[in-house]
């Protein structure tokens, strides 16, 4: 089985890879929701009016939509804190997912989780997230065998970042996948820096992609600034496992713009490697001059694309902030199933904030 | 009325054949388990076994033995040795509807999937919502000279993680009748089987595929009125053979036995010490911090007016399980040692 290591370029007379205006505009509204939530939930933290932390994905969007877009309804999607604008591709509303970082009982968790740590398994098939890395990814693992099993033609997909890939488990998963040909895409997006270590520090190879030959499974290393490069990727690898071709790993490469956290100012990040990101491999940006350049949307629909994205946001800010917190006479409901928690409506007493 | 044998060397690691039940309906807590987990897999298609050297091999200690054969090695899935991915893959086949019953070849490896257990899924259910209804079984305890790595008791561990049930069962009925509980139940369940007593006790047990015992409540092995001993997994065998020496003596010994650890079933615990106003707690995890601490806490806390004495506990030292028998039988609490706890709690 060949194991392809290359920087893809979408091919000029081929560029819009099989999708249609719609399409192409879908894929701006949600990398253009993605960095502004991102942007404004920020500003919320350092305002000090979000309580936790805050995980930015900036920079990252490219890998996120893209990654994300082939998937179906049913397909399965395993991300980690950092991949929000993953989990909003894949459909999360995001009124909920405010209502979540403020605690409120409208949030998927119903305050039981809060941060990045949202999922929506029942709704759009994604797993509630954990901070302790990949463990997520043997999850998967059993994902895929469940619908192998059903023979079923649907897909898990995981994510994680490239620090994740040191630790064990990421090898187990990879390892299980293989022998048993899950149908499982797996995804590493490389933004370069586990926390505060860079890449050199992680691994001695040179791609994590190439760790795909060890288990004998296609590895692809594409840019993660070109989100048509980053879908063409994962659709393949989609189909593949779809098709019952087993599993692929896919290293789409970034940069992570800010901090592991929103408490680290990234200093250890070189201000030459940021700037470069941030001024020629934005993926927002460029893939918004694609468009622009091939016609596809022009000032007066990027305006309004803009204008119903701020729309989307104060609505959602709206909603979290009228949404109540959950009842604290209800801390202990919901650990066992018997006890009915959840399947029942939540009480709504909690009161707001004043 | 349960019989006891003594195997030991190669057949005390499993190493012998699983066997069956005798003419007389006698079966082994080995057969108990294997006819448990045969049942519901015949019940219920969604059930499937995986873990390490489960199929040809049938088990460390052969507890599938010849599963293989019938269900297939899909059912009776064979896997690499990757604790953590064994958990990891049992909660996702879960999450899409299966409800799979996961070997650990000894609960000492559990270590090996503990981030998996504890944090994945323990805690999904609460934080989403979503039925985890996995089943982690393993042979746990000691007293057959297996050391450190092959001896040890993690219930604890697992009983201070939230979202999962905990067993440990002491008799072949109640190991068939709680793992087929375990695996109809909706949330994920630690099920720890005792390799001491797996080819030691044997008892005619319930041939009914209904047949269940409730999870979360104890059962009173003993029936007594001077003395209450709390106990579960191997240490209740030991406590009968104590409460047989001691009832010569005239001390009347009522042993309850937990089957579950979590839910406790402290309603069982409190009736019996009211009764009897005298309490031993016996258990095989360590003493600091371990199974009977929260026992005796119950007991200190909410019978303290049926008291007659003070709570006593009987555990092993905050020590590794040691190898040499010397050393072994000092860490386990012994027949002895439990007579003479009962004997002192009396004289109060």
């Amino acid at each position: 089985m060949a194991t392809r290591v290359k920087d893809k370029k979408a091919a000029a007379e081929h560029w819009r890879v099989g999708l249609s205006d719609d399409q192409l505009k879908d894929i701006l509204y949600k990398l253009k929701l993605c960095r502004y939530f991102d942007e404004r939930m920020e500003a919320l933290y350092r305002q000090g009016r979000l309580p936790g932390a805050i995980y930015s994905g900036r920079g990252q969007e490219g890998t996120h939509v893209g990654v994300v877009y082939p998937l179906h309804d049913d397909d399965s999607l395993f991300p980690t804190h950092r991949d929000l604008s993953a989990q909003l591709t894949k459909g999360l509303e995001l009124r909920r997912v405010m209502a979540q970082f403020w605690g409120r009982i409208d949030g998927y968790t119903r305050g039981r989780d809060g941060n990045s740590h949202i999922g929506d398994w029942q709704g759009n098939r994604t797993w509630t997230v954990m901070s302790h890395l990949p463990i997520a990814y043997p999850v998967a693992c059993g994902a895929a065998l469940a619908y192998k099993r059903r023979g079923e033609p649907r897909v898990a997909m995981a994510i994680c970042g490239d620090g994740a890939t040191s630790n064990g488990r990421w090898h187990e998963a990879l390892n299980v996948s293989a022998i048993f040909e899950l149908p499982v895409v797996w995804v590493v997006n490389n933004n370069q820096y586990a926390y505060s270590a860079p890449n050199p520090l992680e691994f001695p190879v040179p791609t994590i992609a190439e760790r795909a030959q060890a288990y004998r499974m296609p590895g692809v290393r594409v840019d993660g600034a070109n989100v048509l490069d980053v879908y063409q990727a994962a659709g393949e690898a989609v189909d593949r496992a779809r098709d019952g071709g087993g599993p692929t790993l896919i290293e789409s490469v970034s940069l992570r713009w800010r901090g592991h956290a929103g408490h680290d100012p990234a200093k250890y990040v070189p201000k030459e490697l940021l700037d470069d990101y941030m001024q020629n491999k934005d993926p927002v940006k460029r893939f918004e001059e694609l468009l622009r350049s091939n016609g596809v949307v022009d000032d007066t629909t990027v305006k309004e694309l803009d204008e119903r994205i701020q729309r989307e946001f104060e609505d959602g800010y709206e909603f979290a902030q009228n949404s109540p917190f959950p009842e604290p006479g209800d801390v202990t409901k919901g650990l066992w199933v018997e006890d009915g928690y959840w399947t029942s409506e939540p009480g709504r007493d909690g009161g707001t904030p004043t | 009325m349960a019989t006891r044998t003594l195997e030991a060397g190669a057949a005390g690691h499993g190493a012998e054949p699983r066997g069956k039940r005798d003419d007389d309906g006698q079966a082994t807590y080995l057969v108990a388990v294997a006819e448990g987990l045969w049942e519901e897999m015949e019940r219920d298609e969604r059930v499937f076994l995986l873990g390490e050297d489960i199929g040809v091999y049938g088990g460390a200690f052969k507890v599938t033995e010849g599963f293989i054969e019938r269900f297939g090695p899909e059912r009776v899935m064979d896997t690499p040795i990757v604790e953590e991915t064994i958990v990891g893959m049992a909660l996702g086949a879960a999450m899409e509807g299966f409800r799979p019953v996961a070997e650990f070849q000894y609960a000492d490896f559990m270590s090996s999937g503990f981030d998996e257990i504890t944090t994945a899924l323990a805690r999904y259910h609460y934080r989403s919502g979503v039925p985890a209804p996995v089943v982690l079984r393993a042979p746990s305890g000691g007293g057959v000279r297996a050391s450190s790595f092959h001896s040890f008791n993690p219930e604890p561990w697992f009983a201070h993680s939230p979202g999962l049930k905990v067993m440990c069962p002491a008799f072949p009925t109640d190991a068939k009748g709680l793992i087929k509980s375990a695996i109809r139940d909706d949330n994920p369940c630690v099920f720890l089987e005792h390799k001491w007593i797996y080819r030691r006790v044997k008892e005619k047990v319930p041939e009914d595929p209904d047949f269940l015992i409730p999870i979360g409540k104890a059962d009173m092995k003993r029936q007594g009125r001077d003395v209450t001993i709390v106990s579960y997994g191997m240490m209740v065998h030991h406590a009968l053979d104590a409460a047989e020496t001691l009832a010569q003596e005239g001390i009347d010994v009522e042993v309850i036995d937990l089957r579950s650890i979590v839910p406790l079933d402290t309603e069982a615990i409190l009736a019996s010490v009211a009764k009897t106003s005298r309490a031993v707690v016996l258990y095989e995890s360590h003493r600091f911090l371990g199974v009977g601490a929260e026992v005796a806490s119950v007991i200190a806390q909410e019978a303290f007016e049926s008291l007659d004495a003070p709570v006593v506990r009987l555990a092993p030292p905050n020590v590794p399980v040691p190898f040499s028998p010397a050393l072994e039988d000092a860490y386990l609490p012994q027949v002895t040692d439990i007579e003479d706890a009962v004997r002192k709690l009396s004289a109060w």
